[in-house]
């Protein structure tokens, strides 16, 4: 937790920094720098032959970045490093997954919603049917994520394990140090689909929150966000939205899941 | 144990993205260790020799800096350089330079007292001689005391480095690619291999760790013979 103690005095110093307007900047230098995951597939991984970052928010990022006539630069990030980063000038922008919340959005300010999903778990079969039972069960979560703050206020009985990522969470439950590891619904059927012994596990048909992911944005700069928010709009007119999601989750993908959520929308569609 | 997935990652976690990209996996992990290694140990000479040899005062004052260092995690200071320089100060530290200031400030700051006891540990005789012979006290230091004190301390040094270059794992935490690092993001691609991969990575710090202990034998042998002669 230490961490995360810093993270607040990071971000308590940042509030009082000035600066210029980052779209300019943005623009004169050349250069758009965005924090993407580096082991979170399919939203950002590390390519298997070209070894570089990619995935669903990187080609977003990669859209922007054609869109603004600039070269785009990948960080790798964590869950845990995405607000620091934009609070000390580490990276213009993150596309990292980022659940929009309040408490974040006090230190950073986020672009309109672009994807969403519900949380869920994935567990053995026949092991956790019911939200209740998540009381009475060890379950594996992402430091640093909303997942867990969700987890611990909504079930505070149940026992709550943080992992520095969702590798090391998967592998407890495959060894079963934990019954249950909780995600983005949209990140379990993409791990499901990896798994060699799939037909092992499910996903219960059951979301215990509602998430909306935006683009992460520093505090104040109101025509970088307004700039971001117009392409956004942008991308889901000209269907540019639609064949992203489809390369990730479309019916030809590796794990096809239904589009409840287009760019524009203030919650998921009842499938 | 399927070791098919190192096989086909290998290069990557031996270099990483070079020579089309930066340097990383265990090339990078051995290139922070060098260099935090050389710069420690610098630093440690120096400031154990500010301890031995100065005024009461500033030893006072000397003491207090490096206990500051020796009581702050590693974690933390990585994550200052890199986090609050650019938000409190304005400077941007690239990950790579603030892991091997963090590094060489701790590791500095531990060595600094094994060089110390390591003087120390030289009879006051030797120093009465090298004075008697006219010597300055800094020559007596560096001609009389210090390489007597130097063999002593060696053990020290190699104790400190070794754990040193484990400590580049922690450069995670700003993002740079050491092996560590690249072996998360293999694992976190694959998913399914964590003990095939993490297996691996704990034999490349052993190989590393273990040809440093060799080269300081070898050294210390060396030295050795060389003052026999």
């Amino acid at each position: 937790m230490k961490l995360h103690t810093f993270l607040f005095a990071a971000l308590l110093l940042a509030a009082g920094a000035a600066h210029a307007d980052r779209l300019d900047d943005i623009r004169k230098a050349g250069v758009l720098r965005v924090a993407a995951f580096d082991g979170n597939p399919p939203f950002g991984y590390v390519d298997e032959k070209t070894r570089k970052i990619v995935g669903l928010d990187v080609d977003y990022a990669e859209a922007l970045a054609r869109n603004l006539g600039v070269k785009l630069e990948i960080v790798p990030t964590n869950p845990a490093n995405r607000v620091p980063l934009l609070t000390s000038n580490k990276v213009d922008l993150v596309f990292a997954n980022f659940t929009i919340t309040e408490e974040r959005a006090k230190a950073i300010d986020f672009s309109i919603p672009y994807i969403a999903s519900g949380q869920q778990f994935l567990a053995k079969k026949g092991v956790l049917k019911r939200p209740e039972q998540l009381s009475e069960l060890k379950i594996g979560a992402d430091k640093g994520t909303t997942m867990e703050s969700t987890l611990r206020e909504k079930y505070p009985a149940a026992r709550v394990i943080s992992f520095d990522d969702t590798p090391f969470a998967l592998a407890a439950l495959r060894n079963g140090n934990v019954q249950a590891i909780t995600q983005d619904g949209t990140k379990l059927v993409a791990i499901l689909a990896n798994l060699p012994d799939r037909d092992k596990y499910e996903i219960p048909a059951f979301a215990i929150s509602e998430e909306l992911e935006g683009v992460g944005i520093p505090k104040g700069e109101t025509r970088l966000v307004a700039h971001v928010n117009e392409w956004l709009r942008g991308l889901e007119k000209d269907g540019t939205a639609q064949k992203i999601y489809d390369k990730y989750f479309g019916p030809q993908s590796k794990s096809p899941l239904p589009r409840l959520f287009r760019i524009g929308d203030t919650q998921l569609r009842k499938g | 144990m399927d070791f098919q997935v190192i096989r086909d990652n290998l290069d990557y976690l031996l270099r990483g993205h070079w020579p089309d990209g930066p340097l990383g996996g265990a090339a990078l992990t051995l290139l922070l260790s060098v260099g935090s290694a050389v710069l420690s140990g610098a630093l440690g000479l120096a400031l154990g020799i500010a301890l031995a040899m100065s005024a009461p005062r500033v030893r006072v004052a000397l003491t207090a800096a490096i206990g500051f260092f020796r009581a702050i995690p590693v974690l933390m200071l990585i994550f200052w350089t890199y986090f609050l320089l650019p938000i409190a100060f304005g400077i941007d530290v690239p990950g790579v330079f603030s892991v091997m200031c963090a590094l060489s400030l701790v590791g500095g700051a531990y060595l600094a007292h094994s060089v110390r006891a390591g003087i120390a540990s030289i009879g006051a005789g030797q120093w009465q001689a090298g004075l008697s012979l006219g010597l300055t006290r800094f020559a007596t230091l560096r001609h009389v005391v210090l390489p007597q004190a130097l063999r002593i301390m060696l053990p020290s040094f190699v104790n400190q480095w070794v754990s040193l270059v484990k400590d580049t794992s922690l450069a995670y935490v700003v993002g740079v690619g050491e092996l560590s690092f690249l072996a998360a993001q293999v694992n976190a691609r694959t998913m399914i291999h964590p003990a095939e991969v993490f297996l691996f990575v704990g034999a490349i710090y052993f190989v590393l760790c273990s040809a440093l202990d060799l080269l300081a034998r070898l050294l210390a042998r060396r030295c050795r013979s060389g003052a026999g002669v």
